[in-house]
């Protein structure tokens, strides 16, 4: 009989449905591989499964009964345990006080039985081998691979029946990812079932016995793994859909180069990045979240410390932090990923927003002329049909494609023309979605150079005309022309990363 | 450079038992640097303090201080539970106030009587302290203003039941606080009864749990910790604190007022930080707070037998107040450069 039996799942956050008729099966004793692209309802559905989230519609059974945990108490009292991609560990607390949170042995006091749980802990880590740990070591002095084998620790310390690990390998380095790959087989061959989230292929192929196919939020397909090629996995986590959602392409580059990139790292996540950006270009960067596009484009526009060399139309740019890096004819502007956090004053009006990064452009002998600013602020408003009742509307008070079109007018006001937007299209809907593609193949007419990130694989194929996938902090594969599809994006950004 | 070496270290081949458990003493030096700072600070002044006058290094002495500290140290404690938590209590002032007036207001020579209303002002303490904890989680809103209208509220109330400072206690109540037992009064026997308290409470789950909700709230959530009943529990506990310290605090004063509440608000804030308590939550021990209480206490005498104005008080406060501060933040940043 199946450990977990799920029909019908279904999740809104507000408007948004993050999983509507998921279904999934898994015994125990295997490792059922959870596979599906950004966004696909994975992660939603593991936190249905491990308490953090309640579901709203459809049926969970556990051993044949109704399953319907309340917080992740109620989901460790049947069994389930997950370790989180975002951890959910204590960084003022020691290793062992983590791993036992909420679990402490305890002495007639009350208080926590120190010498009881040392013991615990060694043993735990003894007999599934862990890679080291201090135990008395404070959680914040470790480094993220530690943290995620705490975490794992954490988790494996409930003795759970079913272990669920959400890309749990994807912070370790090799030794310690091989090792977890170890200790899932060693977990199904107790008869736990472990349910498995991964993006590397390689992994997958490795230890799972069975697949689920999840894509927007609903469930494609379950394999058993061995009867499914490589292929047929990415085809049905893309799937097929067309529309009219995307401009004509029209070749716009020139020789120009407007932004040459060379060796740029950063931190852990970003080790030596080449590219350069040409005149009248849309350039895509893709590849699997957390792969180093974040802190690619923050490295560029100056929001954290990097090494390397940045030459902006032929000249070398030190771009220390974003004021620097607003500035001028030859800057660059940035429309960031929290637009409502970063990019927007939301109790603002749609003027002071658009003007606030300029007001420089509108004073005259240290005064500011109100007539130069409306007019510019029309203007802009026109040029992007920004909806709103008057420039005095608060931005706060727009949908968020019109509050997306006030932040691609705030960084056009900046007369920048690299331009650097990361997940523009994010919460924004379908019709304003297509008006925004427009309006970067106009741009990229108009000589304006665009380096462009989307968490949506096809609007990377249908916008850009080039792609950059990146996998593990560097460029893994640079895409051209026809080589540009979903499928050749995903190969180079999930296949071959064990080689890596 | 130092990263790399932790990534090397983490890929060593080395499994559990065969690491050995050194000692980081750097380390924990850095950790603990507010608290140290605290007790040079408290050393430096108890040092002019015997310079200038004579009998400082007295039981006697010790006594009085902590008589005169003991107020503030239960109210510090009520904060120190919060700040642990992330949050912060203004309430207490309120609390406090209430307490003094419903004790001057109340209290009779009948020792059941008074039993009765004194355990009434502790229960009251916890229960609006709990309201406090049941609004910030149901209502979703800051701690500071929640408890800045209970606090104002409860001020209210004071006034209404005695509008001018007043009222009596029986003479056998204000005689608690210099009862003696081996030479120690009973504050001192107080100041020892918290940091009992505070090393079992810290070592229980509940006070764990309460600590690790400050110290990142959305992962004690998703280890299964239920944020309502901590902040709860975390906000009564300053209640009953500041209940406590207005039974003490007419020990003193022998009569009730419905202000005298706002003088301890922020220096049980203060107090805390001074000790190392951290106000982002998560880090932070009452010893630290109980000689940060000390050295506010005692700035008062400091300024007294200096023979200079007694508005110098709040002066020399403040600026200790920022010394604590800029100590313990240049020591993070130590902490997090050696992590790096």
């Amino acid at each position: 009989m199946d450990l977990v039996t799920v029909n019908g799942l279904s999740k809104r956050y507000g408007g948004i449905v993050a999983l509507s008729e998921a279904a999934f099966s898994a015994r125990a004793g295997e490792v059922h591989a959870l596979l599906g692209e950004n966004g696909a309802g994975k992660s939603t559905f593991i936190q249905i499964l491990s308490g953090a989230v309640r579901h709203d519609g459809g049926s969970i059974l556990v051993d044949g009964q109704d399953y319907r945990p309340a917080n992740p108490d109620a989901a460790q009292a049947r069994g389930i345990a997950a370790v989180f991609q975002e951890l959910s560990l204590i960084p003022d607390l020691s290793v062992e006080q983590n791993i036992w949170f909420r679990h402490e042995p305890r002495t007639l006091l009350g208080t926590v039985n120190r010498a009881e749980m040392r013991r615990r802990t060694l043993a735990l880590l003894e007999r599934y081998d862990f890679p080291a740990l201090r135990p008395e070591q404070e959680l914040r002095r470790l480094t993220l691979a530690e943290r995620q084998i705490v975490e794992i620790a954490k988790g494996l310390a409930k003795d759970p029946r079913i272990l669920i690990l959400d890309e749990a390998t994807s912070a370790l380095p090799a030794r310690e990812a091989e090792w977890l790959l170890k200790l899932t087989r060693q977990l199904a061959g107790e008869g736990r079932l472990v349910i498995f989230i991964s993006h590397r292929m390689a992994e997958v192929r490795a230890i799972a016995d069975r697949l689920t196919i999840f894509r927007n939020g609903s469930t494609v397909a379950a394999h058993e793994a061995k009867a499914v090629s490589d292929d047929e996995i990415v085809t049905q986590m893309i799937g097929r859909h067309l529309d009219r959602l995307y401009p004509e392409r029209m070749p716009t580059m020139t020789d120009r180069i407007a932004l040459k990139v060379g060796n740029l790292a950063s931190g852990s996540r970003l080790s030596g990045v080449d590219f350069s950006l040409r005149e009248g270009e849309v350039l895509g960067v893709g590849g699997l979240q957390g792969h180093g596009q974040r802190e690619l484009f923050q490295a560029l526009f100056g929001a954290t410390k990097a090494s390397g060399t940045i030459e902006l139309w032929g000249k070398p740019a030190a771009i220390g932090n974003p004021r620097q890096a607003l500035t001028g004819k030859d800057g660059i502007a940035l429309v960031p990923e929290d637009r409502r956090g970063q990019g927007l004053l939301l109790t603002k009006s749609v003027r002071e927003n658009l003007t606030l990064s300029v007001i420089k452009r509108f004073t005259e002998n240290g005064l500011l002329s109100r007539q130069k600013e409306a007019a510019l602020v029309k203007e802009m408003v026109d040029f992007l049909r920004i909806k709103a009742g008057t420039p005095e509307q608060l931005a706060g008070t727009l949908s968020g494609g019109n509050q997306q079109k006030v932040i691609f007018g705030k960084m056009l006001l900046t007369q920048a023309r690299v331009l650097l937007l990361y997940d523009p299209t994010r919460g924004v809907d379908v019709g304003t979605k297509g008006e925004i593609f427009q309006l970067m193949r106009d741009l990229a007419a108009k000589g304006y150079a665009i380096l462009f990130h989307s968490s949506d694989m096809p609007e990377l194929v249908h916008v850009a005309d080039r792609v950059l996938v990146m996998r593990n902090g560097r460029i893994a594969a640079t895409l051209e022309g026809d080589h540009i599809s979903e499928e050749e994006i995903l190969r180079a950004a999930m296949l071959e990363t064990r080689a890596a | 450079m130092s990263a790399e070496q932790t990534v090397e270290g983490a890929r060593m081949p080395a499994h559990t038992k065969d690491i050995k458990p050194g000692i980081d003493w750097r380390g924990r030096a850095l950790d603990r640097a507010p608290f140290l700072v605290a007790c040079l600070m408290l050393a430096l002044i108890v040092a002019i303090y015997g310079s200038l006058q004579s009998g400082v290094f007295t039981l006697d002495e010790l006594n009085l201080d902590t008589a005169a500290a003991m107020t503030l140290m239960l109210a510090a404690t009520g904060q120190t539970i919060v700040l642990l938590r992330g949050g912060i209590d203004l309430s207490i002032g309120g609390m406090i106030s209430l307490g003094t007036v419903i004790a001057a207001t109340r209290f009779t020579d009948d020792p059941s009587t008074t039993a009765f209303w004194a355990l009434t002002i502790l229960a009251l303490g916890f229960l609006i302290g709990a309201l406090n904890g049941l609004l910030i989680s149901l209502l979703k809103l800051q701690p500071f203003l929640v408890t800045l209208a209970t606090w104002s509220i409860l001020n209210g109330v004071a006034m209404i039941i005695l509008p001018t400072d007043g009222g009596s206690v029986p003479s056998w109540w204000v005689g608690f606080a210099s009862a003696q037992l081996l030479g120690l009064t009973s504050p001192v026997w107080m100041l020892l009864a918290l940091l009992l308290f505070w090393w079992w409470f810290r070592a229980t789950r509940v006070g764990i749990t309460i600590q690790a909700s400050g110290s990142n709230e959305k992962s004690a959530f998703l280890s299964g910790v239920s944020i309502t009943r901590v902040n709860i529990l975390t906000y009564g506990l300053s209640g009953l604190f500041a209940a406590g310290a207005a039974l003490f605090l007419i020990t003193q004063t022998g009569a009730g007022s419905p202000t005298i509440g706002k003088d301890y608000i922020l220096p049980s804030v203060a107090a805390a930080v001074i000790g190392g308590v951290s106000l982002f939550g998560g880090r932070g021990h009452l010893a630290g707070t109980l000689i940060g209480a000390f050295v506010l206490t005692l700035i008062g005498n400091l300024v007294f037998v200096l023979h200079v104005s007694s508005y110098w008080q709040p002066v020399a406060s403040g600026i200790i107040l920022l010394l604590s501060v800029l100590a313990s933040s240049v020591a993070e940043k130590a902490a997090r450069n050696r992590v790096q």
